[in-house]
């Protein structure tokens, strides 16, 4: 069986995705992510893909992955991840609207955030939760965690929070201890993989953004720096990387687009597309590493900013499964023993 | 009913869908560049341009880039003719030339035979020293009144001995700097002063050729392009392969795929390497939608256009890869296995294609210096 089977059109940007692209690029440019009101005040970015019913403005997944390809390329709103993709789709995928009517409106209103903590070691005795979940993305911070224990969802508000020192700062990490907290029901961890599928879409749209951002600073920095008496971008050393990079960047984003298309028609090919997206972290990785070798001495330095996309970009590598990890998934899906 | 529904339903009615052919049987060929004699090269052209005919007459001939896609997805469903190479040649990259260059005679004599293949045509442009440096050809071609005598020798012509026409890129002014004084020319093959023989390449077989050109008289009525103008002619030409090179490589490392598939057990090694594959094999064909959308909602696409070519021809190095570790010795020494030994033709032409059309390092000074905007290099 051939893949892939959607729509080719899904592929291609609308003119008001462009709009948003261009809208969140300069609310990013301006305020950086941490204006999570503001967020939601000026530019309804929590609700995009919430449904009106619940608060948001009910576009869908594709618009919420312009703005989370802004945000990786600007390396912020880190909120983005764990409350409006992994948590927000978590209940909605749940079916339980007490639930959703309870949490979304205030995601989208940007008075709540939330996170989940999925695969870890956590059960219910006499009705609380007790137990571990480590790597918990904006685990000390989030108002609501989402955790997965002995095959169902709960919401848990208390819960004790370390904070992990991370390799990627702007990506705070936390080690969720429960010891006998209170939880509600929210439904069947079944949705789990589905979510994951989602966070891989996502984290796709973010590695875009930061390879974008890579390339587009390189290009320019090849370009006015000068030795041997010549731009260094005239070398055809340097020009060969960087066009072995760009049809990387190609790739990425093709398997970005797709992923993004699958998740927005909640279609079928989706865990096929979202192991694909193994191609976004393969080129992150060659495009920070590009990033700092053709920077020279100053790539190095802890000012310049291409140490934040390296460690973003090796951080995302095992997010939500290694290469290695999605691409034994896909194997599996395709029947290939 | 969409574009695609009309053409499956039209070709159902000329065709028979191909046989679900069991694994393991049928035909094995997995050529990059097939192994034909002259005699079967002819037939096999013969057998195309029959269908050609059938499908330009029923209105199917001479679609959009965007339709012609299209189409072409559902026609692979179909047992119909294999498509030499000469093909796509005359349909997507000359003919193209001649719609945006030619004269409005020239396009009444040459786009219909042209897209219905009554005509086919082949790309007599590389020379021994003028190969990545296209632009430095010398074959010349001098002004005597309503025409023009050619002399000069080309290189690695593929489909030279079927080709009814051949586009020759020659030097009609030698005194000003080298892209400026080409001309391109559209040649009779057949004509006096064309001698064309065949080059046996790396596979074994001879699919390119060397042609001579001795005192061969052109008219004038047949130069294309303005005198002097031919280095846009042929990048045009260029362009247009680079576009229509996307999809390279696609068969057979979905046949590798399948190979990996029919194993009775995998490694975790060979297992991943082969999702791998796949993986590269949807990207591939993603980036050429991303392109056939673009072109459909009327706008220009961007950099997607011009990376198919490389991603093209790794994902043929991934595919040979691939089959060695799958088959080991069973690639190198022929069991007389079905589906095994078969391989070597891919093996041995993947090469062939991060050479033709240009270098794999050439495309990527393109995609520096054209789509990323770098600068030249300082002494050209
Ligand atoms: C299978 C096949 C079919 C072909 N069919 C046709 C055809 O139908 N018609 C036709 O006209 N031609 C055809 N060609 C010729 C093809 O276009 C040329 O072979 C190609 O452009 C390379 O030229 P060359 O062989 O002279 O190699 P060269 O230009 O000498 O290149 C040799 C090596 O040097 C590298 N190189 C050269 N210049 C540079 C540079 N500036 N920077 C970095 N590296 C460089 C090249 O990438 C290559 O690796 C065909 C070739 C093949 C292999």
């Amino acid at each position: 069986m051939t893949y892939p089977r959607i729509d080719p059109a899904l592929l291609v940007e609308t003119p008001e995705q462009r709009e948003l692209r261009s809208v969140a690029r300069d609310f990013f440019t301006e305020h950086g992510g941490d204006q999570w009101k503001r967020m939601a005040g000026e530019l309804g970015i929590q609700g995009l893909a919430i449904p009106e019913d619940y608060g948001g403005s009910g576009y869908t997944f594709a618009e919420l992955a312009v703005v989370l390809e802004e945000a990786g390329r600007a390396l912020c709103a880190v909120k983005l991840l764990p409350t409006v993709v992994l948590a927000v789709h978590t209940l909605l995928y749940s079916g339980n609207t007490e639930a959703c009517a309870r949490y979304l409106p205030g995601i989208a209103d940007g008075t709540l955030t939330a996170t989940v903590a999925f695969g870890g070691d956590v059960h219910v005795r006499d009705g609380t939760l007790h137990g571990t979940v480590d790597y918990v993305l904006d685990g000390a911070d989030a108002d609501l965690v989402l955790v997965s224990a002995d095959g169902q969802i709960f919401a848990c508000e208390s819960v004790t929070r370390t904070s992990r020192r991370v390799l990627d700062e702007t990506r705070p990490q936390a080690l969720l201890e429960f010891r006998s907290s209170p939880a509600t029901p929210v439904g069947s961890a079944d949705v789990v993989p589905r979510v994951r599928d989602v966070g891989r879409a996502a984290l796709a749209a973010e590695q875009v953004g930061g390879i974008g951002h890579a390339l587009d600073a390189t290009v320019s920095y090849v370009e006015q720096r000068r030795q041997f008496g010549r731009p260094i971008g005239s070398f055809q050393a340097v020009k060969h990387r960087l066009a072995r990079l760009l049809v990387e960047y190609e790739a990425a984003r093709s398997a970005a687009a797709y992923a993004t298309a699958c998740v927005a028609t909640e279609s079928a090919e989706l865990p096929v597309a979202a192991a694909a997206t193994a191609v976004c972290s393969s080129a992150y990785q060659l495009a920070t590493a590009e990033y700092v070798q053709l920077h020279g001495g100053i790539g190095f330095t802890w000012e310049h900013p291409a140490h934040r996309y390296v460690r973003r970009a090796r951080s995302s590598e095992v997010l939500f499964g290694t290469t290695q990890d999605r691409l034994t998934d896909l194997a599996a899906v395709l029947g290939i023993a | 009913m969409s574009f695609r529904e009309e053409a499956r339903a039209w070709l159902s009615t000329v065709a028979d869908r191909k046989p679900e052919a069991a694994w393991g049987s049928g035909d094995d060929s997995v050529a990059v560049f097939e192994n034909w004699t002259e005699e079967e090269e002819r037939e096999h052209t013969a057998r195309r341009q029959d269908w050609e005919r059938i499908r330009f007459d029923a209105g199917w001939g001479a679609l959009s880039p965007f339709h012609e896609h299209l189409y072409r997805t559902e026609e692979a469903a179909f047992d119909v003719p294999r498509r030499p190479e000469i093909f796509p040649v005359t349909q997507q990259l000359v003919a193209p030339a001649i719609e945006l260059w030619g004269t409005e005679e020239q396009k009444d004599r040459w786009l219909r035979p042209m897209r219905r293949t009554d005509e086919l045509a082949c790309q007599l442009f590389s020379e021994t020293e003028a190969g990545s440096d296209l632009a430095a050809v010398r074959t010349r071609a001098v002004r005597d009144g309503d025409r023009w005598i050619l002399n000069g020798h080309k290189v690695w012509t593929s489909g030279a001995t079927v080709a009814t026409w051949g586009v020759a890129v020659c030097r009609t002014d030698p005194d000003v700097p080298k892209h400026a004084g080409i001309t391109v020319f559209l040649v009779r093959m057949d004509a006096p002063g064309v001698t064309v023989r065949p080059i046996r390449q790396m596979t074994g077989g001879a699919s390119f050729n060397e042609v001579y050109l001795d005192d061969l008289v052109v008219p004038d009525t047949d130069r294309l392009g303005p005198v002097g103008q031919g280095w846009r002619v042929t990048l045009s030409v260029l362009a247009a392969e680079r576009l229509d090179s996307g999809s390279l490589g696609l068969d057979n490392a979905d046949r590798a795929i399948e190979l990996a598939r029919h194993q009775p057990s995998l490694t975790g090694v060979e297992r991943q390497q082969t999702a791998e594959l796949f993986v590269r094999t949807l990207v591939q064909r993603l980036i050429g939608l991303r392109v056939t959308a673009t072109l459909a909602a009327g706008r220009a696409p961007g950099a997607e256009a011009s990376v198919g070519k490389l991603y093209a021809t790794e994902t043929m190095r991934r595919t040979s890869d691939l089959v060695l570790r799958l088959l080991g010795p069973k690639l190198v020494a022929d069991t007389g296995e079905w589906g095994t030994f078969a391989w070597t033709e891919h093996l041995l032409g993947a090469p062939g294609y991060s050479i033709a059309g240009g270098s794999d390092e050439i495309q990527r000074t393109i995609l520096a210096e054209r789509v990323l905007g770098l600068p030249k290099e300082p002494s050209r």
